[in-house]
């Protein structure tokens, strides 16, 4: 294997230098290491690889039709704190060879892809969240016209440097309906898609080898409206919790149903999506269904609702509840809801647009399971379409302004209201104790000339339950474009410890390349500084990040 | 081995030039397909960008760019193509953004990365100034200021 990495850098490098002209070369480098410190305020011990590192090296190299790639991971002494530890290790974990041309596209070895919103099928990477669910086998794109496009996979997931026991298959068309509309107005797209999973039960009779789930869709655009709905059926299936086929081996069907309905012109835009998934959990492995670390997940079921830009905004997240559950202590269904979302920009010179204009956005989201009578005894459960009686798991209202006062200084004032089940937080039963939250945040950015700039957060989260109260600021200076530093501290000043999770840091960016440095304690959650956000998990220590593209 | 791998880095890095757009095809907004290496054929001046609706940094650079967007486009012939990373959790809220801000950029869909891992891209914003497929200048991250710098890379290579 050793021999095998130098052999492909040695190459590539050597094509690299020799010309030009016969292909090129290009990849991606990016680590993410940690060096976690014992806090006994925050009660952290550390663990015993205290330095901890992720590390990613994309290379590829195209010459005419044909691409190929590796990508080389390290996860050593251990992954970062809240990655899967069955990710340690170090290795070549993907690698592809390429062909492309105007009609065919066909990949060999680890693939990404996604049908339609992914609902049904998505192979993809996310570094922050330590997914990489690619999927290796052989992917073939067909697009005999420039109205079809059929894609076919074939092949097995990817599981840290491993692959499932579950193969999957599958097929996706799309059909552009509009080419054959004589009206510039009106395109119309239809789309379905098949995609199957096979694994051995092993002998045991009562489970499915195969697995399949059927999706239809359509999306309709006319002038300023527009439409996009989805409907997936999956077959039935035993239901696994936590490793174990639970309710007597007994099979359940699953459904997915997607909605979007938009309008936009120019300076307003608005948005409603819903959807209601029953018993919809897809796994390349049965075993798997649930895992805390989203590994082998077929298909891509997101949170539908506002992803937050700040530290107190960030605390009561929803997580999507798309699992059938008929345990003793937990019974659910599924989900069901819905949110809207307005953009809408004031113009300029008007009372309200001032002399730069301003922007409002707002966003409404409510999620709750479905209506449904369960028997535990009997294993069996019956649901509404739709129904009254669900449990409300989620709902949140938030409204953004941003406003430009003078040509230095802006601010961007930030509300947001949130009612969340205890459960979806701390991932215990739900329907026990509900946490309501308003939360206010008001940044302001002032240019101080020559590319440097300041810029403040001031944050306040009110809640009776939970931790209760929290206070945060973030004072960040850049020195110019390409360094800044920052400050920042959320204080839980009202909650058990009175703690405070503070953080001090600073970023350089050249061209292509990054690195930010930064200490302090996390919360976890989404920070934005110096221009880029990622995803953090809790900890308390000093961190390091070097991203880099060539 | 462990030794080697940096030194290999390094050696890489040093006789890479000017990136190359990769041979990639996205839709827009509209359901078309845009071929990526079309967009800055025959010395077009091009600025790619990726954004998502959820990066705040990302929408403060591309407000700001907006500002002076006309005055960039009278002096430079620039056309700027907008490339979301929104997967399905956020790509909905794409449209009624763009328009709620009235933006007059090329909106591009990346919904699966496809084009943001050719390129080795780790988080947007990501901003670049294209001409023939290469890349004739880069910058990652954005803080105040950085449009201005965009700017005097779109004179140097006008």
């Amino acid at each position: 294997m050793k021999k095998a990495i130098l052999f492909v850098f040695l190459s590539i490098t050597f094509f690299n230098i020799k010309a030009q002209d016969i292909g090129t070369f290009y990849g991606g480098f990016e680590s993410n290491s940690q060096w976690l410190q014992n806090d006994d305020e925050l009660g952290f011990l550390a663990p015993d690889d205290q330095f901890r590192s992720n590390n990613y090296l994309l290379l590829n190299y195209n010459l005419g039709n044909f691409t190929a790639g590796v990508q080389y991971e390290s996860y050593l002494p251990a992954p970062l704190l809240g990655y899967d530890p069955a990710m340690q290790g170090n290795g070549i974990s993907n690698y592809y060879l390429n062909y492309k041309d105007e009609k065919l596209d066909i990949t060999a070895g680890y693939f990404y892809e996604q049908f339609g919103s992914g609902l049904i099928f998505r192979a993809w990477e996310e570094r922050q969240l330590g997914i990489n669910t690619a999927v290796k086998g052989v992917k073939v794109n067909f697009r005999p016209t420039d109205f079809v496009d059929v894609t076919g996979i074939y092949g097995q997931q990817r599981y840290g440097f491993e692959i499932s026991e579950g193969v999957v298959q599958g097929v996706d068309a799309n059909f552009d309906l509009g080419h054959f509309i004589d009206n510039d107005d009106l395109f119309v797209d239809l789309g379905g898609s098949y995609v199957g999973r096979y694994q051995d039960n092993g002998g045991n009779v009562r489970i499915p080898t195969t697995v399949n789930a059927y999706s239809g869709r359509v999306d309709v655009t006319f002038k300023n409206l527009y439409a996009n709905f989805e409907a997936i059926h999956k077959d039935e299936d035993v239901l696994v919790n936590e490793g174990v086929i639970t309710n007597n081996a007994n099979l359940y069907k699953g459904s997915a149903l997607l909605l979007s309905l938009g309008y936009a012109q120019s300076g307003l835009g608005v948005n409603a999506t819903f959807r209601r998934l029953e018993n919809f959990s897809f796994f390349s492995d049965r075993y798997v269904e649930g895992n805390q670390f989203n590994q082998l997940r077929i298909n891509y079921v997101p949170a539908l609702t506002k992803q937050h830009d700040y530290l107190l905004s960030n605390i009561y997240v929803y997580n999507p509840q798309s699992r059938l559950l008929l345990l003793d202590f937990q019974q659910q269904a599924g989900e069901m809801g819905g949110q809207f979302d307005i953009y809408y920009t004031f113009k300029k010179e008007t009372a309200l647009g001032g002399k730069y204009g301003t922007k409002l956005s707002g966003n409404f989201s409510y999620w709750g399971g479905l209506d449904a009578d369960f028997d535990v005894p009997t294993n069996s459960y019956s649901s509404e379409f739709i129904g009254a009686g669900g449990d409300r798991y989620f709902r949140e209202m938030t409204l953004e302004l941003k406003k430009r006062w003078t040509e230095k200084f802006s601010g961007i004032y930030y509300y947001t209201n949130t009612r969340i089940d205890k459960g979806i937080t701390d991932g215990s039963p739900l329907g026990f104790k509900e946490i309501k939250a308003n939360i206010g945040v008001a940044e302001h950015t002032l240019r101080l000339g020559s590319g440097q700039s300041i810029r403040l957060e001031l944050q306040h989260l009110w809640t009776e339950q939970d931790r209760k109260n929290w206070m945060g600021s973030l004072l960040e200076y850049n020195f110019s474009p390409r360094f800044g530093v920052y400050t920042a501290d959320i204080w839980n000043y009202e909650g058990e410890g009175k703690l405070h999770y503070y953080n001090v840091g600073g970023s350089y960016t050249k061209g292509r390349t990054r690195v930010a440095l930064n200490y302090g304690r996390q919360r976890g959650g989404l920070i934005c500084v110096g221009g880029v956000c990622r995803f953090v998990p809790e900890n308390s220590g000093l961190s390091l990040n070097i991203s880099t593209s060539f | 081995m462990k030794k080697i791998i940096p030194f290999l880095f390094t050696i890489c890095f040093l006789t890479v030039n000017a990136q190359d757009i990769p041979n990639i095809s996205l839709e827009n907004l509209e359901g078309s397909t845009v071929h990526l290496q079309n967009v800055s054929k025959n010395d077009k001046l091009t600025v790619i960008t990726f954004w998502a609706t959820w990066c705040v940094p990302c929408l403060k650079e591309l407000d700001a760019i907006n500002d002076v967007y006309s005055d960039w486009q009278e002096e430079t012939g620039v056309e700027l193509y907008a490339v979301s990373v929104d997967d399905a959790r956020t790509v909905k809220r794409v449209r009624p953004l763009v328009n709620g801000k009235a933006w007059d950029y090329h909106i591009l869909l990346d919904t699966n990365h496809e084009f943001k891992r050719a390129l080795g891209v780790s988080f947007p914003p990501f901003t670049m100034v294209v001409k023939n497929n290469k890349v004739v200048y880069s910058h990652s991250g954005y803080v105040p200021g950085a449009e201005d710098e965009l700017y005097e890379a779109l004179l140097e290579n006008k």
